[in-house]
């Protein structure tokens, strides 16, 4: 297991630029969960890191040795795809055999079946092991793929939305096996996903990216309660951070435009009266669409208020975010 | 109650259909929908067979058809099974199938694996290599026989340019060890692009990923080539060879052309041997016998073979 550094890597398929003067450090052990909305350039990143895409410009190092003219076999990385990317003639045991049984490792073969078995124990796929890899539901093909990866030991895992077909169940389940090995192997792994859960509780770091252009870095804690600007703001937090003029409550500094609210930011009881428009019952919790002066605010209530569309709840401000007008934070 | 697929059909009208072209009842007319083809197929296929069949136990003669024709059992089947010519025949066969399906696939598979490397101009290469294949058998015969030529073939002078042989010291069509292995080499120059196109198609249908895959499990190229290309190509490959092999077992007019059969009857392979028998030798009932005993062969072995490929595929 080794540090990975990337430092002002850049990538871009003709007009599009996928990834745009990326430094980042993944330290040696740590999780880092990349974060961005689709199209962001979190897969190029992983590809260049895996040496199956080659940089523009930058370099990618690997326990402190560049890597960038180094094949992928040399890199030494696993990597869960996006889209799978299983053997689709094998059957799910000599899928996830395959990376073992190179003539070069020369691991003996009860040693692949004691490690094959074991890891589809964790990933729940025993039952299928005979199955050819296209006999499978995308789920099953999804744990192939992270099983193919975790057979080894390479100097980085790259994960690409590895939990992503799963039910809820299985993916919480899953989460926490995921973290359980990566910290019992203290592997480095750069992790992709969209689900805030998975990126606030497995991530040691969290890098957000905007169009290739990594915005902020830093623990998931960080990104939540200091993000640097209103995109990063927006990218974690469920419901989603209301933004409001600086100027609808008293106590804005100087130069504020926009005010960002989060539920935890916003006391219920007092202040400006505000109208429900929609109760949604989550079942743990209640999410309240509130109108506050022609803007709505969505924000969470117990679970058993007795609110109704049409209440008026009076709400102000606890410590919000104060960003600029180029959306830049203030306070 | 029966449930043939007219019955079914016949079930599925609705009555209001039935009832409109009155004086039939649904199942008549069913029948005479299906009658012609049914008709068209016996008269083609199925009666044919069953007459050779019964051809094959009599000493019929087709230029004699006035002669009395006698009913001889087995032994047209006996004699031919015991004529040691005709195990030359089916020897050559074999030699000829093996040795063309050999080099067809070995050099249609290398070719078709170097064009699918993306280079500049591939699409040229695709379509100049496949023109032997567009020609007819019959034109491909006839200035193969030139080539062949000692004296003034392009043939002789290419391998005298690179061995140092003398051109005219050999004679492909007319030496009897070399015979064999002329017809052999025209063969795999005008269809081992068929097989290249079909392999071509296999390569193809591999999608990128998965080298991507093997590529960071850390495969070497020849780990990918043996475990990757290889399987995924194989039911194509297969079917190539099920292709090549059912049109040179009843390969007639390339060789007809290039050697006649000869020298002696070196050449001639059991299609050749049993046009001989049946339309100079007139031996109807013997020849029967001999299509009869080839159809066994041949749908015995495609059999088999559909076996093999149909288990491949489901791998
Ligand atoms: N091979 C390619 N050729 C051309 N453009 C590409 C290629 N691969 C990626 N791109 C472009 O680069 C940008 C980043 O793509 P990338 O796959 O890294 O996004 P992503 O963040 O992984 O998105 P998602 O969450 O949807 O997987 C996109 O605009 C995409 O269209
Ligand atoms: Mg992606």
């Amino acid at each position: 297991m080794s540090e990975v550094r990337l430092s002002n890597l850049s990538k871009a398929f003709g007009e599009t630029i996928a990834v745009d003067d990326v430094t980042m450090t993944i330290p040696n052990g740590a999780l880092v969960t990349l974060l961005g909305p689709t199209g962001a350039g979190k897969t190029t990143i992983l590809r260049l890191i895996s040496g199956l895409e080659q940089p523009e410009g930058g370099d990618v190092s690997i326990g402190g040795r560049s890597v960038v003219d180094d094949t992928p076999a040399q890199r030494n990385v696993a990597m869960v795809f996006q889209q799978y990317s299983l053997y689709p003639h094998m059957s799910v045991q000599d899928n996830l055999a395959f990376p073992l049984r190179s003539p070069l490792l020369k691991t003996p073969a009860e040693e692949i079946e004691r490690k094959v078995s074991e890891i589809a124990e964790v990933l729940r796929i025993s039952h299928k092991m005979n199955n050819k890899a296209t006999e499978l539901s995308g789920g099953e093909m999804q744990r192939v793929s992270i099983g193919r990866a975790l057979v080894r030991e390479p100097t980085i895992f790259l994960m690409d939305e590895p939990l992503s077909s799963l039910d809820a169940k299985l993916r919480s389940d899953l989460r926490i096996e995921l973290k359980r090995i990566q910290e019992n192997l203290g592997a480095t792994l750069l992790y992709v996903t969209h689900d805030q859960i998975e990126a606030m509780t497995m991530s040691t770091h969290v890098g957000v990216l905007d169009h290739g252009r990594l915005v902020q870095f830093g623990t998931p804690r960080e990104i939540y309660e200091n993000p640097v600007n209103l995109y990063v703001a927006g990218r974690l937090g469920q419901p989603r951070i209301n933004v409001l003029p600086a100027d609808m409550f008293a106590g804005a500094p100087a130069g504020a435009d926009k005010m960002g609210l989060r539920p935890e930011h916003i006391q219920q009881g007092e202040g400006k009266g505000s109208m429900v428009k929609r109760i949604e019952h989550l079942g743990d919790q209640i999410r309240l669409h509130l109108t506050l002066d022609g803007h709505d605010v969505v924000t969470l209530s117990e679970p058993h208020s007795d609110l109704e569309p049409g209440d008026t709840v009076a709400i102000q401000p606890r410590n919000p975010l104060f960003f600029d007008a180029s959306g830049v934070r203030i306070t | 109650m029966s449930d043939t697929p007219i019955d079914r059909v016949a079930k599925a009208t609705p009555p209001s259909v039935a009832s409109k072209i009155r004086g039939l009842s649904d199942r008549a007319i069913a029948w005479l929908f299906v009658l012609p083809t049914i008709f068209l197929l016996l008269a083609v296929n199925i009666f044919p067979l069953i007459w050779t069949i019964n051809l094959s136990f009599t000493n019929f003669r087709a230029n004699r058809p006035n002669r009395e024709v006698d009913y001889i059992g087995l032994r047209n089947y006996e004699r031919i099974l015991t004529d040691e010519d005709i195990w030359l025949t089916m020897q050559a066969t074999a030699h000829f199938l093996f040795w063309t399906i050999f080099f067809q696939v070995l050099i249609g598979f290398t070719l078709a694996w170097l064009i699918n490397r993306k280079f500049k101009g591939n699409d040229l290469w695709t379509t100049l290599i496949v023109l032997p294949m567009m020609l007819s058998p019959a034109v491909v015969g006839n200035f193969w026989t030139f080539l062949y030529q000692p004296q003034i073939g392009l043939f002789n002078y290419g391998i005298s340019f690179l061995t140092g042989i003398d051109p005219s010291s050999f004679q492909m069509i007319g030496d009897v060890t070399l015979a064999p292995w002329s017809i052999v080499i025209v063969d795999t120059w005008m269809w081992t692009p068929f097989v290249m196109l079909i392999c071509l198609a296999g390569l193809r249908s591999i999608p990128d990923y998965i080298y991507e895959a093997a590529e960071i499990d850390r495969a070497s190229q020849w780990r990918q080539f043996w475990t990757i290309t290889i399987p995924m190509v194989l039911p194509f490959l297969m079917l190539a060879v099920l292709f090549r092999g059912i049109e040179n077992f009843k390969m007639f007019d390339l060789v007809v052309q290039l050697t006649g059969g000869g020298p002696g009857s070196i050449t001639e392979l059991t299609s050749i041997n049993l046009k001989r028998e049946a339309f100079e030798k007139w031996r109807t009932g013997y020849a029967s016998a001999y299509a009869i005993i080839l159809f066994v062969t041949v749908f015995g072995l495609a059999s088999i073979y559909v076996k093999a490929l149909n288990k491949v595929k489901e791998r």
